[in-house]
């Protein structure tokens, strides 16, 4: 193979996209750990399940949905923007849109705590076998999946105040991986909003 | 670094697929409103791939890149399979017995069971 074959565009990736997908190779078997989990608890307690699920608050689970979405929407183009200050400009705001998510999301925790629908003791379902297991992986699957949310909003930030100042570690190509890793916490979502907030609607 | 006009057309397929993902968010919503049984979960799934792949595609830019970065950005999904798989193997398999559970109680106040038992 010639010089020139390895300059096509292609063929030798950047090694930090690279290294970020291969990272988010390992993340989606984090995750998928515990899309089988639910997958045994759906198969396992069909009614518990479906009954549990119909207490999560779909408005607010489709709201947080399109915020999501949106500010996917939003790194995409400041990974795409060439000039630094409104790259810095769209990353901020998708990182406020990842603040009023975690916002609407603590909102909906205090409800269900409120109702009663952390397990443990006076949990409110206790006498439906298998809501108190939903409830369990509905805890542990958005509360991790808030963590990721956390971390991306500080790398967000970092990049934001760097991509401002037109620093060296803060260009496009760090910008791109950076927005890889919040696509891939949309994509989490995209999979839980249909399979806690939608799917035992009717059941 | 992309030129303003190059940007202007990234820009607008952005913008669209946006527009896709959120059409699709709220078919999957109005799915949900339909009784369809085991297929509310199937539309449910088949809608997020459909998302997925947009992203994954179109924001995640894997349209642009080569056969390497592809095959590593499908490596977790493709092991994801085989574990799944390999997890069928235990758990489709085994009789459900489950295990009883004690419930958790509330524990008396610490004053009040050191009361108890100087009783």
């Amino acid at each position: 193979m010639t010089r020139d074959a390895h300059a096509l565009p292609g063929v030798e990736p950047d090694a930090g996209k690279l290294g970020m997908w291969a990272f988010l190779a390992s993340e989606v078997l984090f995750f998928g750990g515990l899309f089988v989990a639910y997958l045994y608890g759906r198969t396992h307690w069909p009614q518990g399940w479906s009954g549990a699920s119909r207490h999560t608050d779909v408005v607010l689970g489709t709201v947080n949905t399109a915020v999501l979405l949106t500010s996917s929407a939003l790194v995409a183009l400041g990974a795409a923007a060439p000039a630094r200050r409104l790259s810095a400009r769209l990353l901020w705001s998708t990182a406020a849109l990842g603040v009023l998510f975690l916002a609407i999301k603590g909102v909906e925790w205090h409800a269900e705590w409120r109702d009663g629908l952390v397990p443990g003791v006076d949990f409110a379902l206790a006498d439906t076998p298998g809501a108190e297991e939903f409830f369990a992986l509905y805890f542990v699957m958005t509360g991790l999946h808030g963590v990721h949310m956390l971390l991306g909003i500080a790398l967000l930030a970092v990049l934001a105040t760097g991509a401002r100042r037109d620093r060296p570690w803060a260009q496009a190509r760090q910008v791109e991986v950076a927005a890889l890793y919040w696509h891939f916490v949309d994509v989490v979502w995209i999979f839980l909003y249909p399979l806690l907030y939608l799917v035992s609607r009717h059941g | 670094m992309a030129e303003p006009t190059a940007f202007r057309r990234e820009a607008r397929a952005i913008v669209l697929a946006w527009v896709a993902l959120i059409a699709l968010m709220l078919a999957s919503l109005g799915s949900a409103t339909l009784r369809l049984g085991a297929f509310n979960m199937v539309a449910g799934l088949v809608i997020a791939g459909i998302k997925t792949a947009i992203v994954a595609w179109l924001f995640m830019r894997l349209r642009d890149e080569g056969r390497l970065l592809r095959l590593t950005a499908a490596t977790g999904l493709a092991v994801w399979c085989v574990l799944v798989a390999l997890s069928g193997v235990d758990y489709l398999t085994r009789a459900s017995t489950t295990a009883d559970v004690e419930r958790p109680r509330a524990l008396l106040p610490v004053s009040a069971s050191a009361a108890q038992r100087g009783r």
